[in-house]
């Protein structure tokens, strides 16, 4: 059984694609992910602000989007984000409010 | 227990009645349709037992519905029902029966389901006898009972079953709070109490510590210990297989001999017999059915009943039959088991052992004894029939010599005859001259004195005198002798024995052609050959030509005569010199000897050289010198020769007195050119001529061989012949010695007139040769008559056995004999020996024995008359003991004072009961030894004292590369050891065991250690001699030795059992996670003391934390201390409240001697929130060790000790213990000092946890034991426990991905647990996750199904992550898996130090990161 993750695929009013995750991200369910930013096209917004974890896994996901993809990152996933040199590619927004 | 029940009324119950009952109830069920009874959700809590307990017809019983029944009735069956721990409960008028899973299954057994709902005395009939009353007692008096290890016989599995249990009745109240019913918690012991059973029979077994025991004492002692057991053991029988293949009954237990099933004998081969003896000598185990005859009427041992099986093991014997067979009659109340075949086993494994044991010890001790036996058999025989053969020598020869005297002119025929037995007599006297020094040498006793000479001219004077016997013979005689450069130490007259010997040898045997003498040096050696031209050695007899008694048969000689020792004690005296010997033979050439003796004396004794002297015939002077003892010799090879009529004109032709033995004439004068004049006119007048150039030389000449005449210069260097006079005259042994003094001037006259009442005669130079010759004769002549009495008494004493001396009244030895030189190595040319005697023990080196030898001395010097026996010192450095008596006397002539005295060697007698004390001193050693090593150890000791050796060695050849090595001395390592040592010990390892061996430096012998053979050496330092008695008594003790070493590993074997049986009662065998504690009792050996801690999880998750102290230690406060430990942790499981549970604690110590005034902390801590209710029953405050390094005293909920206060309520504390905080709790032992307040101690424990409160519980618990203990270790019994909140992480989980998010789950409680901040809490829980996903997919990628452990361990400063798979990583290949390599990044940023370890067996991540 993976672990469970939510995605709620969305349109911002600008038109940019925004994927909103609930949930764990780790290597049991990256698939589920993967195929949930293949069906966007062009730029995309994934928010992690209810996201929990995120493991180097997940992290590979988001480098394949790394051109077109911009994320809401709550402040317990900064560190992993930094570390991986994530945020030196691509924009991450803090979570507001949180 | 029985407890005093009459055994007519054991409640025993066929297993039959059983089957009926139930199938009874069975039926009854079966007429009517099982229904669920209404209400029955009582029993919902449990699927197993409630739902046949809802089965039960409660209608039928009187408490009616469950629907109805009271709310504290369904409340007592809920926690019945929900607990694990085995209970049953009685509620109601008729005691209506219940229980929960885990009773069934413990106990109830093939009762269940039926006994559900019935009366408690109908379900518990066959013990209710036992348990009614207690049942009465607690619904009377509203009070818990308790009982300890119960003998109840249940039965639940078919047949009446010896069972213990430990149980509490407490009482049920109904909801008016009136006690209706009970509730019995249970635990069963069966296994812990037949267990200890055996266990105690087999330490009985084991607890034999004599050495020496025969296979009857051994089958004796073994005999009580099983009938001590008669409960495992109702009989036993011990048959032993006879030579015959019959079987003898050698012991029987529990029965009487003569029962028919117990027949002294089984006749080999008989398969019909009682018992299946063939079966059992293939080494095949039998079990044999009781139920049959001839078994009838057998004893029942400790049981109501006969036993209906024996089993029957075989005695087996290491590579052969077995030696016998053991019956081993079962317990019918126990199912054998393979505990309890293991048991028989054991007990059969130890008689066998104990059977080989014995019988090996026997054959060894024979054997040894055997040796020693022959050995000094030998040595005796030699010894006595040597001395036994001189006195009647000397009295044939003294007389004979009288004869030959006084018949010179009788019948030629009888002068004939009588010449026929002085020659005779002469070659007795030589061969037992011969065989006597064998057995000087045997004994060690041979007094050499190597002295520098000139071999070529002391070897060519030897020589000579068989020059005329030679050319007599027709053969030509070659003697090449120039001098040497060097001299060579010998002792003269052991070297005239070598010469002539050799030459009488070569005489013998060779009839024409020649006997050539050479001297030369070679290689550092002076090489001697003689050589013949005699008929040879067949070369198949060369290597036997030094034997002993060995005579070549069938060979030409000139004689048959010769007793074949000749040769052989050339090759020993040879030996004593340093030198060797060989020969070299051609069949029909001739012979050559060769003998080389080194130069220089290193390779002699240093205490048996002495200086150059002018006696011996030495490089003073070219003096020839005819020895007394080359007569013999030369008679004899004259016999051998034709009668030749001249020769016996030749020697009357002399003008000494025909008829005597030519009289010994000492010159001395320190004229070289007068002293050979004198000695060329004396010796051709037919008289034996020795000469010294001064007094002091002629002195000790005389003193060593009573010449017959003295001839002296008066004007001498160092003596003079007037001093020479006085001195020779002063001494009662020389005092008769005639003696004629030569002055050199007219003008002496005078003072030699006044000098008559000393010398006997005098000469004024110059004199004229037959002047000289007339005076010397009447001296002579006159003095023989004079001197008879005297050199008869002298030949008397001197063929005594028994030392002879004379004291003077100083105390000076001034006369002693032969055996007293023999015994002591001191000789008579020494005299007078003054005190204290050289002989007297060192008063240095061995006080007890000088002081001994002191006061005896004094004795003799006071009193005048004693018997001793003492130990005194051989010239050579050896012990010797002698029994000497002595008596005063008044010397007849002088009419002095002196002590008249005599001893007899007892080293013998001495070392024999020195023997029987060495065994018993080694025996008492051994037996004390606590281990092997301990053991030998104590023996070696026990050896270098008993020789007082330098030092003793051991080496083990147990199979290692290097022999393990044990000494007295250090610790020393083989591979430094000196090769020389290392070689004889190598060596030793090849000989048989317990023959010892010898050499110059000490002795050695190879026994039996149980881990491989043995090599031991005694080191005695130079040059001591270590006689037969000596190997003897080693032999003896390594036999025994090695007897003692197999009985100290067998005692290490059963000590190693009894530890882990100890360490059972000690403490729980698992700790939780979290845990560590400590133990060390007060009394070595013992493992267990007083002190206990224990931990016990609770049914709710919680966990029981108790430590306690008894008063006392040892053994008993062990016993106590199991006692309260089993009840107090049975009391935590009933009630997990501290304070009560100590109140009931207080009712049981009350009741168990020894355990009154224990002190005990009693806690519960909730591993979940770190709570911890605790009580303290007098007992010293838990530590408490905060993170942030304060120490809090855990000093609250304190009350009396056990027992004191029975009744009175105990108070409780409480505390939350912090995240990554330690607690300590621990007995008086490990804080309380003599001279130091407690508090002292307890903020030491304090700090000691404060400073390890960053390592590893476990660590932690071996530093603060060994930060506190005190010098020279703890002297109280001290139990020490930690726990660290929160106990450490430990999961394993299948490798698989889905599992990672409950994994995560679990990893982030316990970390907020430990209270990390958010950011730190996530870090770590990314790594893991990465570690774990790693592990998935390297480690199992290509071998699903493996596992995955991850442990989290945290200290205050310190968190510890462990991931472990059980698979092959694959190397991470990047460009494949890029985020592979991205999450060892991470983890490497997440932690501060990241270790990965690939193993074989799996993959271990290893992870720490500083967590403040």
């Amino acid at each position: 059984m993976a672990t469970p993750l939510t995605l709620v695929p969305d349109l911002r009013p600008d038109g940019v694609a925004l994927l909103t995750a609930v949930g764990e991200i780790d290597m049991s369910n990256t698939d589920v992910l993967a195929a949930a930013l293949e069906r966007t096209t062009g730029a995309v917004v994934l928010d992690l602000t209810s996201v929990g974890y995120l493991d180097s896994a997940g992290l590979s996901v988001l480098f394949a989007h790394v051109d077109r993809i911009e994320l809401i990152a709550p402040p317990l996933l900064l560190p992993v984000l930094n570390i991986s040199g994530f945020t030196d590619l691509a924009p991450v927004h803090a979570s507001p409010g949180v | 227990m029985g407890r005093g029940r009459d055994r007519d009324e054991w409640r025993l119950r066929d297993p039959v009645r059983w089957v009926k009952g139930r199938s009874v109830t069975r039926s009854e069920d079966a007429g009517r349709e099982p229904s669920v009874t209404a209400g029955a959700d009582v029993f919902a809590v449990d699927g197993e037992i409630g739902g046949d307990l809802a089965l039960v017809d409660w209608e039928a019983t009187p408490l009616g519905s469950p629907a109805r029944w009271p709310q504290s009735l369904r409340t007592a069956v809920s926690i019945l029902l929900s607990s694990r721990f085995p209970m049953w409960m009685a509620w109601g008028p008729d005691l209506t029966f219940f229980c929960n899973a885990a009773y069934r299954r413990d106990t109830l057994g093939r009762k269940y389901p039926w006994a559900l709902g019935r009366p408690a005395n109908e379900v518990w009939a066959e013990i209710w006898d036992d348990i009614g009353p207690r049942i009465d007692t607690v619904l009377t008096t509203g009070r818990a009972t308790w009982d300890e290890a119960l003998l109840l016989f249940l039965e639940r599995s078919g047949y009446p079953e010896e069972t213990y249990h430990t149980f509490s009745y407490s009482p049920l109240r109904d909801d008016d709070g009136q006690v209706v019913g009970m509730l019995c918690v249970v635990s069963e012991d069966t296994e812990r109490v037949v267990g200890g059973r055996r266990m105690t029979t087999l330490r009985h077994l084991g607890s034999d510590l004599s050495v020496v025991r025969t296979e009857q004492e051994m089958l004796a002692f073994t005999g009580r210990q099983l009938g001590r057991n008669l409960r495992d053991l109702p009989f036993t029988l011990t048959y032993l297989f006879q030579d015959d293949g019959s079987a003898r009954l050698a012991n029987a237990t529990g029965v009487a001999p003569g029962h028919p099933a117990a027949p002294a004998a089984l006749p080999a081969g008989d398969t019909d017999g009682v018992w299946p003896a063939a079966t059992l000598a293939q080494g095949e185990p039998a079990l044999v059915d009781l139920r049959r005859a001839p078994f009838t009427a057998l004893p029942t041992g400790d049981w109501p009943q006969p036993p209906t099986q024996a089993l029957v093991l075989p005695l087996l014997r290491q590579g052969g039959g077995p030696y016998g067979f053991l019956v081993t009659a079962l317990n019918r109340y126990r199912p054998l088991d393979d505990g309890y075949r293991g048991f028989a086993e054991l007990v059969a494994g130890h008689i066998a052992a104990g059977v080989a044991s014995a019988r090996n010890y026997q054959a060894q001790q024979r054997r040894a004894e055997e040796l020693a036996e022959l050995d000094r058999a030998k040595t005796t025989f030699f010894s006595n029939i040597s001395h036994e053969f001189r006195t009647p020598l000397t009295l044939i020869m003294g007389p004979l010599e009288e004869l030959r005297g006084q018949l010179a002119e009788a019948d030629p025929r009888i002068r004939e005859e009588l010449e026929t037995v002085h020659r005779n007599g002469l070659r007795l006297g030589k061969l037992v001259n011969t065989l006597l020094d064998f057995s000087r040498i045997e004994a060690g006793r041979m007094r050499a004195r190597y002295q520098p000479v000139d071999l070529a001219a002391v070897t060519s004077d030897l020589a000579s005198v068989f020059r005329s016997a030679v050319e007599k013979a027709g053969l030509s005689f070659d003697v090449d002798c120039p001098p040497l450069d060097d001299p060579v130490h010998i002792d003269y007259g052991l070297w005239e024995k070598v010469i002539l010997n050799l030459l009488s040898n070569a005489l013998k045997f060779t009839f024409d052609g020649s006997i050539r003498v050479r001297v030369r040096a070679c290689d550092g050696h002076a090489v001697v050959t003689v050589e013949d031209t005699g008929i040879g050695v067949p070369a198949g007899e060369l290597p036997r030509l030094f034997e002993r008694f060995h005579r070549i048969e069938n060979t030409r000689s000139r004689s048959n005569e010769g007793s074949g020792i000749g040769l052989a004690l050339v090759w020993e005296l040879v030996g004593l010199h340093g030198g060797t010997i060989t020969a070299d033979s051609v069949e029909g050439e001739g012979t050559t000897f060769t003998i080389r003796l080194p130069f220089g004396h290193t390779h002699l004794p240093p205490e048996a050289l002495t200086p150059a002297t002018g006696t011996a015939p030495s490089l003073a002077g070219p003096l020839s010198v005819t020895s007394a003892a080359a007569d013999p010799y030369l008679q004899e090879a004259l016999r051998w020769l034709p009668d030749d009529p001249t020769a016996e004109t030749t020697e009357a032709a002399g003008t000494a007195p025909a008829s005597d033995p030519p009289a010994r004439v000492l010159i001395a004068d320190d004229n070289a050119d007068m002293r050979e004049y004198l000695a060329r006119i004396l010796r051709g007048a037919g008289y034996l001529v020795d000469a010294v150039g001064d007094g002091r030389q002629a002195l000790r000449a005389v003193r060593t061989t009573t010449p017959d005449l003295v001839v002296s210069d008066v004007m001498m260097p160092h003596l003079d012949g007037l001093g020479l006079v006085a001195a020779l005259r002063a001494d009662s042994r020389t005092a008769s010695v005639p003696i004629l003094l030569l002055s050199a001037r007219a003008g002496q006259e005078a003072s030699i007139e006044g000098l008559r009442a000393g010398a006997d005669d005098y000469l004024v130079k110059p004199f004229i040769a037959a002047e000289l010759l007339a005076r010397v004769r009447a001296s002579v002549e006159l003095a023989r008559l004079r001197g008879h009495h005297a050199r008869w008494r002298t030949a008397l004493i001197d063929s005594l056995r028994e030392a002879f001396f004379v004291c003077d009244e100083n105390g000076a030895v001034i006369e002693i004999n032969a055996s007293f030189a023999d015994i002591l190595g001191y000789g008579a040319d020494g005299l007078p020996y003054a005190p204290a005697h050289p002989w007297w023990p060192d008063a240095e080196t061995d006080p007890e024995a000088h002081r001994q030898v002191a006061e005896s001395f004094a004795d003799l010097l006071g009193q005048g008359r004693g018997s001793h026996t003492l130990p005194v010192t051989h010239r050579d450095g050896h012990r010797l003991w002698i029994s000497a008596t002595f008596n005063q006397a008044q010397d007849p002539e002088t009419g002095r004072r002196v002590t008249v005295g005599t001893f007899r060697d007892v080293t013998a007698e001495h070392y024999a009961v020195q023997r029987e004390s060495a065994l018993a001193s080694l025996s008492t050693c051994l037996s004390r030894a606590t281990s092997l090593d301990d053991a030998l150890r104590g023996a070696l000791t026990e050896l270098k004292n008993l020789w007082r050796a330098r030092s003793v060695l051991a080496a083990v050849f147990d199979g290692d590369d290097e022999p393990a090595l044990t000494a007295t001395d250090g610790s020393p390592v083989w591979r430094l050891l000196p090769e020389r040592r290392r070689d004889a010990l190598t060596e030793l390892r090849g000989r048989p065991p317990l023959s010892s061996v010898t050499d110059r430096t000490g002795a050695g012998v190879l026994l039996e250690h149980p881990e491989g053979p043995l090599a031991l050496w005694i080191d005695l330092g130079d040059h001591r001699p270590f006689t037969g008695e000596d190997q003897l008594l080693l032999s003896l003790l390594a036999g025994h030795l090695a007897q003692g070493l197999v009985r100290a590993h067998q005692i290490d074997q059963q000590r190693e059992t009894a530890l882990a049986l100890q360490r059972a009662i000690l403490g729980p065998s698992s700790l939780p996670d979290g845990f560590a504690v400590r133990y060390e009792p007060a009394t070595p050996p013992l493992e267990v003391g007083g002190d206990w801690y224990d931990t016990v999880t609770l049914p709710d998750g919680r966990i029981g934390i108790v430590v306690g102290d008894c008063v006392g230690r040892g053994l008993e406060a062990a016993a106590v201390m199991g006692q309260l430990r089993s009840a107090c942790r049975a009391l935590l499981l009933q009630d997990a409240r501290p304070g009560r549970t100590l109140m009931a604690l207080d009712h049981f110590a009350a009741d168990l001697p020894g355990a009154r005034c224990t002190t005990v902390f009693c806690s519960v801590l909730d591993p979940r929130t770190g709570h911890l209710t605790y009580s303290s029953a007098g007992h010293p405050p838990a530590i408490l060790a905060h993170p942030d390094g304060t120490v809090r005293l855990l000093s609250e909920g304190r009350s009396a000790p056990l027992a004191v206060l029975p009744g009175r309520a105990r108070p409780e504390g409480e505390c939350d213990i912090p995240a990554r905080a330690t607690l300590l709790l621990y007995t008086d032992g490990l804080v309380e000092r003599r001279r130091r307040s407690l508090t002292e101690g307890i903020d030491q424990a304090g700090a000691a946890v404060q400073a390890g409160r960053n390592i590893a519980v476990d660590d932690l618990a071996t530093q603060v034991m060994t930060r506190l203990a005190p010098e020279g270790g703890y002297d109280d019994d001290v139990a020490l426990l930690l726990y660290r909140h929160p106990a450490p992480l430990d999961v394993v989980f299948p490798a698989e991905s889905s599992q990672l998010a409950p994994i995560r789950t679990a990893l982030r409680g316990w970390l907020t647990q430990c209270r990390l901040s958010p950011p730190v809490l996530q870090g770590i829980l990314l790594a893991a996750g990465e570690a774990c996903a790693n592990a998935i997919e390297h480690g199992h990628r290509d071998a699903p199904g493996g596992t995955i452990r991850l442990r989290a361990e945290a200290s205050v400063d310190d968190l510890r992550l462990t991931v472990t798979d059980s698979g092959h990583w694959k190397p991470p290949r990047p460009e494949i898996n890029a985020h592979r390599g991205r999450g060892m990044a991470l983890m490497r940023a997440m932690m501060q130090h990241v270790t990965v370890t690939p193993g074989s067996t799996g993959t271990t991540v290893d992870m720490h990161t500083r967590i403040t």
